[in-house]
């Protein structure tokens, strides 16, 4: 079934770190809805935030693709209910 | 000490252990050929024809060694001649550090003569990627890339250097050792597997290229005797068990063996041992493991449920894990498993009328090198002839683009492969349609004086095209034949190689006889087969066992 789900990345923050990101979504065909990127207190360390829909699968594939990138500290699939 | 960045490269790599590197210089890398000239007692470079043949050659090195491959090629056309090569070792999980040059730093951006984003166009199919941006970063990166290329999942990682870069000064040997960050694993379910291995009654193991890459083969052997359970390979996993053993059925999917394809189907437990479940592997996914529990062992946590849900997960080094499992282990006996396996064996694929066909000449071949000899193949129906016909002893002796079907790879990767192991005698399987892509790489054989043994399948049409054409297309045969008029004989001569033409056997076996001379000369024999000769057994994509097409 597909539903709306965030993850959020903790990413160093290195210049083209966010084309590998959006890279893995778009080599597998999948839309990216929301995208958000920001500081953190970490020096070096920017978080984003991605908004996109997708079933069961592709959740999973999408987290451990990311998971696998050596630029990508941390990935969380955020398990509050989404609000339209 | 101060050193000027493309002095770092070099100290570098020497650091990393490389001893060999191939390339072609251009005018983004002059300043690292430059040292790389003061350096040629410590480094060997082998300059190819063209870049993406160096490629193969680091990634042939790479598959025969287990070292990580080096290449190094300049900006521009130099670098996105690269980009097959590098997408082949990325689809094969080969260690790879590909060096370009580019711009200088204040030129970047610009359209400047010879300028590409590499890292760019790369990215979708590297491991990881860098562009080094100030000298400061230069010796870090590089341990950072060595690192990521052969360790976990291996694969290429592509290093970027403007030309102002590699001029810049700065101190050298300040670096610190990296450490691969750590990542979330699957939980470890140890006891729920061997409780699963312990209560089946037909154990099917199959083995990819992961076994090899983790020097796990004798792990897999040993459960293989343990379990009593034969193994069926993937194409990648070729070589990892020799195939002596009476219990090693071959490759299984598309293209396998009959009885490794049919052992897979009706096993009850397949414990799948570093494999990634290509279609080209699994054809119909929901048949494939109708009737089995699978246990997936894989270092790549992506892979699970990629293509293949399995019943169970171990991530983590192969060897480690498989040593972890067979101390809980005992050895089984499954006679009637085994008894149905035999009957399995029995399926023979009829050959076709006239003695001069592929495997009649692969295995011709086969008697006059040895065990450990390295063999390449191009890609199409003279390398699945290979995988099925050519009997294999030793891990890495087997060269050949599995998931990216590069044809062109061999010629390169039969220049590396011999390079690794020593300068010995390397074999290369090709056709004439994959030989024609990248023969220009003969002038790299005879330059550097390689005891290369190339063997053309020459058939005179895309063969694996036109076998498709011919099964699901109604015969119409566009543009497979080919109407060549090539001497290959004389073109190997024209290179300063030796060449032959075998029409028969028999002349094919004096040819052999003549050019057996250990480990000097440079050898093309050009083999003229018939352009009907199909490759079979076929599971046609998408399809299972059940379509299996065993003859003509």
């Amino acid at each position: 079934m597909e539903e709306r789900f965030i993850i959020d990345l903790w990413v160093n923050n290195r210049f083209g770190v966010l084309n590998r990101i959006t890279g893995l979504y778009s080599k597998r065909g999948y839309n990216i809805e929301t995208i958000h990127a920001g500081p953190t207190d970490i020096p070096g360390v920017t978080k984003i935030e991605i908004v996109s829909t997708g079933d069961d699968y592709m959740r999973t594939q999408v987290i451990s693709q990311l998971e696998k990138l050596y630029d990508i500290r941390k990935v969380d699939l955020r398990t509050e209910m989404m609000e339209d | 000490m101060r050193l000027k960045g493309a002095e770092i490269l070099i100290e570098e790599l020497i650091k990393q252990g490389v001893d060999t590197v191939f390339g072609y210089p251009g005018g983004q890398v002059l300043d690292i050929y430059d040292e790389l000239y003061k350096a040629s007692e410590k480094i060997n470079h082998v300059i190819t024809a063209h870049e993406q043949g160096a490629c193969h050659a680091a990634d042939g090195y790479a598959r025969a060694t287990g070292k990580t491959g080096v290449v190094i090629a300049t900006s521009g056309p130099g670098a996105t001649n690269l980009v097959t090569g590098i997408a082949n070792a990325y689809l094969d999980s080969v260690p790879l550090v590909a060096i370009t040059g580019n711009v200088s730093i204040n030129a970047l951006g610009r359209d400047s003569f010879q300028e590409v984003d590499i890292v760019g166009i790369t990215q979708p199919v590297v491991k990881h990627n860098f562009m080094v941006r100030h000298v400061q970063e230069l010796e870090q990166t590089i341990k950072e890339a060595f690192l990521i290329a052969n360790s976990g999942r291996k694969g290429p990682v592509l290093i970027d250097i403007p030309k102002s870069v590699q001029t810049d000064l700065c101190e050298y040997g300040i670096a610190v050792v990296p450490r691969m960050p750590d990542k979330p694993k699957v939980p470890y379910m140890k006891e729920k597997v061997l409780e699963a291995i312990r209560n089946c009654q037909r154990p099917f193991i199959y083995c990819g290229g992961g076994v090899i890459s983790a020097n796990a083969e004798n792990e897999v052997l040993e459960l293989s005797h343990r379990l009593d359970a034969p193994v069926g390979l993937s194409m990648m996993g070729r070589t990892a068990l020799p195939d002596s053993y009476e219990y090693n059925l071959g490759m299984c999917g598309m293209h396998g063996q009959y009885a490794a394809t049919k052992a897979q189907a009706e096993c009850d437990l397949m414990l799948a041992v570093g494999v990634r479940f290509s279609d080209r592997a699994t054809g119909d996914i929901d048949e494939y493991t109708r009737k089995c529990t699978v246990i997936h062992i894989d270092i790549d946590k992506a892979e699970f449920g990629k293509n293949v849900n399995s019943d169970f997960c171990l991530q983590g080094d192969v060897k480690a894990i498989l040593q972890d499992l067979l101390s809980e282990l005992k050895g089984v006996r499954h006679q009637e498993w085994r008894n149905e396996v035999e009957e399995f064996k029995k399926v023979v694929i009829p050959d076709r009328p006239g003695e001069f066909c592929p495997k009649n000449i692969i295995s011709a071949v086969r008697k006059h090198v040895n065990d450990t000899t390295v063999v390449a193949t191009d890609v199409g129906q003279h390398q699945m002839w290979t995988v099925q016909f050519y009997d294999f002893e030793a891990p890495r002796t087997l060269l050949t683009s599995g998931g990216l079907g590069t044809m062109g790879y061999g010629l390169g990767a039969a220049i590396g492969g011999c390079i690794g192991s020593g300068r010995k005698r390397t074999v290369l399987f090709t056709s004439d349609g994959s030989f024609g892509m990248n023969l220009n790489e003969l002038c790299t054989v005879v330059s550097q004086d390689l005891p290369i043994t190339v063997v053309i399948l020459n058939n005179n049409v895309l063969g694996m095209v036109r076998q498709w054409q011919g099964i699901f297309y109604n015969e119409r045969y566009s543009q497979t034949t080919l109407n060549r008029k090539t001497n290959y004989a004389a073109l190997a001569d024209a290179f300063g190689a030796k060449g032959f033409t075998a029409s028969s056997l028999e002349e094919l076996e004096k040819i052999l006889t003549e050019t057996d001379t250990g480990d000097t000369g440079s050898y093309v024999i050009d083999c003229h087969i018939d352009p009907d000769e199909k490759v079979l057994p076929m599971i046609p994509p998408g399809k299972s066992i059940k379509n299996i097409i065993l003859k003509d």
